[in-house]
């Protein structure tokens, strides 16, 4: 059973990820940055259950409100840019915040043993689950509280006049500018939602894993976060949780029968599933149908 | 740390950073036809090495011949990519390539682990012998003397093709004018296609290139060396093929630079926030023309 | 309402739009008509904020917007349609107008909360409104890149209605219409500026302009040449000279 606690976990907290990715890609920027902001959530998360004592959910909203800020800060600049270069700004950004946290040494004796992050050693001894008892149904239980969470509030966002917006933003942003959307504001705000987002998968992560170092963080991690979110497709956030499933739950833990077969599989089917569903698993058709199936296609009609 | 080490080691860097300069060629030259960034493009250029390696292990080929096989190796499996992450997918979801072109990367190191068990493999030099000394403490190595003269050959046949053939002509047609260019006739379609086989040619150069001055081949290179690749892009200017060949140069000797610094590790941190400002506040690259672009 | 004021706009050495001035009043429908590559995009985008302007001030309502934001200069009340049609096409045709509703009056940092507050049933009813304006009715829930391409048309015009605007520009909006579709827009803008609404319309095609305009401009290589009533411009010899070139009047 531990081992679909596990899994459940993992999907969970990928989940979180690719949907910090999401609001990002909604308005058309590719960004490698959010494994930066994920490594900001889990040491800063890390460092207050573990060295100021804190609860976790104090401490989870502290450090996403941290991760949160300092997208902001990035989301400024990197309005400048589009396309490739802000896939390579926000790659060095990401990696400018992996390599502070190498760099990083904070140490305070708690018993006898010294803990808090050590450079390239990591963090090590982020035990707030066992030491407060917390069984691993229960910890996926609070993984999933918040992947609902989320979930909830970028729905709704989806549904209401924010996410024609962002994505009025991402088709065209000359259209987007004349009819009197203020594009700053836009991509910023979209920038520090992705960073707070970030900052909680992030805090999660450090609390389950127990230790995190830098390289956990890297450009592998970053690109994971946006493949979700394409592949799922970007109509729904729903896309993003399939894809998550499908690569994390399918393809990684599915098929690990079939030895080193399994990675030669991953991305073949990567590039076919783009090639078949170029828009993502759920694309715009894949809606309508969904809608029409379940009766809920008037909602323009019906004011 | 005396004056002549970091001389000398800003010489090799700047010597092996020809091969950055192949790989960013070919980044630019993807992006300049296509506006599309093909993230399989350092997984090409090593997959072409592979190539060549695996060709040497069933017969013996003369050095210089590794080489050439690499580059076609490269060529084909440019082409592969075309097909696979190209092709059939929609030009109104560039998302959707940017993934595949990540999952061909995928694929395509996958396949070289399955091959090779994950072992790196010994990969010939070329007059890794000689040296040529200079003074007491300096010199500099043959090996990446000749793979920068055989960059600039590179180059300069690339150069040829795209300014004095009828396929480099069509090829900067489509790559400035796309609908004009198809109404003088040309298809775009197999102009892409060229582009990759060109490029991937030119990567498995590179790739052999990087083998032969590492002295072994791995699949852990490509990461790196994508990396690397697409700073030299973004920093020489988008669709800049002047500006890849500098910046490939810059990035070897600074990366070697920083590397004689090694031991205080902030430096690339602070590396690579200088990037994310360069990026932001001249994203036109060190040739700045145009300012926006995308 | 609107004013220019010797704007240039100069692309290195081209001099796209050199020295204009003129105004548009109140209520007018203004047009703004000459060959290809005489400036009238250009123009258009000086006055939106799409491009700074070289020279010279753009004046609406007594306020300067020179060089101003677009999302600011449509807070001021102007609004534009785009020559090649520009829809989000990838959105509905309901949310490409709800997403073009963002002015209301109020400040502007409370609004945002007071439209969440009031919910959107307001909203609602005038994209209804206007859906039914373009004749779309049917068709809201229709992804906007679906539509047939006089549909686009109508969708874009109506997108830039929501805006709320008290001047429209209109880039070439009859440009790939059959006679029968101009006759409709011509009933239409007629329509809008019973509303209130002030037009300055950028065309080619002659039959809409020369019946519905009060008064033209003609632009040549950026500078203008004309300005007065239909009537006036069809008689005006540099015009002419301008469209048909100079060699039959040498």
């Amino acid at each position: 059973m531990d081992f679909y606690y596990g899994l459940l976990q993992i999907i969970g907290m990928h989940t979180i990820l690719g949907l910090s990715a999401y609001i990002v890609l909604l308005t058309g920027q590719v960004t490698l940055a959010q494994a930066g902001f994920f490594a900001i959530g889990a040491y800063i998360a890390g460092m207050l259950t573990v060295l100021a004592g804190w609860h976790l959910v104090p401490s989870m909203l502290v450090a996403a409100v941290v991760s949160g800020t300092v997208a902001c800060l990035v989301g400024f600049p990197a309005l400048r840019i589009k396309g490739l270069m802000l896939v390579v700004a926000t790659m060095a950004f990401g990696e400018a915040v992996r390599l502070f946290w190498f760099n990083f040494d904070y140490q305070r004796s708690k018993g006898e043993a010294l803990v808090g992050p050590l450079g390239g050693e990591g963090f090590k001894q982020i035990r707030y689950f066992p030491e407060n008892g917390w069984t691993t149904g229960e910890v996926a239980t609070f993984v999933w509280i918040w992947v609902a969470l989320i979930m909830a509030a970028l729905w709704w966002i989806d549904r209401s006049r924010a996410g024609a917006v962002l994505r009025a933003v991402g088709e065209d942003e000359l259209a987007a500018q004349s009819v009197g959307i203020n594009l700053t504001a836009v991509k910023v705000t979209a920038f520090a939602v992705g960073g707070f987002i970030a900052g909680i998968g992030g805090a999660i992560y450090a609390h389950y894993t127990t230790h995190i170092e830098h390289s956990n963080f890297g450009v592998i991690l970053a690109t994971f976060a946006i493949a979700y979110p394409i592949l799922g497709g970007l109509t729904n956030v729903v896309g993003t949780l399939l894809a998550v499933i499908f690569i994390q739950g399918f393809l990684v833990e599915g098929l690990r029968f079939l030895g080193d077969w399994r990675n030669l599989l991953f991305g073949a089917l990567i590039v076919l599933a783009m090639n078949v569903r170029p828009r993502g698993l759920i694309d715009e058709r894949a809606m309508l149908f969904l809608r029409r199936m379940f009766g809920l296609a008037k909602r323009g009609t019906n004011a | 740390m005396d004056l002549v080490d970091f001389v000398q080691s800003i010489t090799d860097g700047l010597l092996f950073g020809a091969t950055y300069a192949l790989i960013g060629i070919g980044f630019t030259m993807i992006f300049g036809v296509m506006h599309k960034i093909n993230l399989a493009y350092a997984a090409t250029s090593i997959a072409g090495a592979y190539v060549s390696w695996a060709v040497g292990t069933l017969l013996p080929l003369p050095a210089l011949v590794t080489f050439v096989v690499a580059a076609i190796g490269g060529g084909i499996v440019g082409y592969l990519v075309y097909l696979c992450c190209f092709k059939f997918i929609p030009v109104t979801s560039p998302l959707a390539t940017l993934l595949g072109t990540v999952g061909m990367l995928i694929l395509i190191d996958e396949i070289i682990v399955h091959e090779t068990n994950g072992m790196p493999q010994p990969y010939p030099a070329l007059f890794d012998d000689v040296y040529f000394e200079i003074g007491e403490f300096y010199g500099i190595r043959g090996d990446l003397l000749f793979i920068f003269f055989l960059s600039l050959i590179a180059t300069a046949i690339l150069l040829y093709i795209l300014y004095r053939t009828k396929l480099g002509i069509a090829t900067r047609a489509v790559a400035q004018q796309p609908v004009a260019a198809q109404l003088c006739g040309i298809s775009i379609e197999r102009t892409n296609a060229s582009t990759f086989v060109i490029t991937g040619l030119l990567g498995g150069l590179a790739g052999a290139m990087i083998g032969a001055s590492v002295g072994v081949l791995s699949p852990l290179l490509t990461l790196p060396i994508t990396i690397k690749g697409l700073i030299v892009t973004v920093i020489g200017g988008l669709g800049s093929i002047p500006g890849a060949i500098i910046a490939g140069l810059l990035v070897g000797a600074f990366e070697n630079f920083f590397q004689a610094l090694r031991g205080v590790t902030e430096r690339d941190m602070y590396v690579m926030l200088l990037l994310f400002a360069f990026l932001t506040f001249r994203p036109g690259g060190i040739f700045s023309k145009t300012t926006s672009r995308d | 309402m609107l004013e220019l004021q010797a704007l240039s706009k100069h692309f290195g050495g081209v001099h796209a739009v050199d020295d204009l001035s003129l105004t548009v009043n109140r209520g007018e429908i203004f047009g703004l008509i000459g060959p290809n590559g005489s400036g009238k995009s250009t123009t258009v985008n000086l006055i939106c904020g799409v491009l700074p302007v070289t020279a010279g001030t753009i004046s609406f309502e007594g306020h300067d917007i020179t060089s101003a934001q677009p999302h600011r200069a449509v807070a001021a009340g102007l609004a534009r349609t785009f020559q090649n049609i520009r829809l989000f096409s990838h959105l509905t045709v309901w949310q490409n107008l709800w997403v073009a509703q963002g002015r209301t009056d109020g400040h502007e940092s409370s609004r945002f909360v007071k439209r969440w507050l009031a919910g959107d049933s307001t909203a609602r009813r005038s994209v209804s409104d206007l859906i039914a304006f373009a004749g779309l009715s049917d068709r809201g829930d229709e992804y906007a890149g679906n539509l047939a391409f006089g549909e686009q048309r109508r969708l874009e015009l109506a997108r830039a209605l929501a805006t709320g605007p008290k001047l429209l520009l209109l880039d070439e909006p009859a440009a790939g219409m059959n006679l029968e579709e101009v006759r409709e827009l011509d009933e239409r803008l007629r329509q809008l500026v019973e509303r209130g609404i002030t037009i300055l319309l950028v065309e080619h095609v002659m039959e809409l302009v020369m019946g519905v305009t009060d008064r033209i401009a003609v632009l040549n290589f950026g500078r203008k040449i004309a300005e007065g009533t239909p009537a006036e411009i069809q008689n005006d010899e540099a015009v002419q000279e301008a469209y048909l070139g100079s060699s039959n009047k040498a």
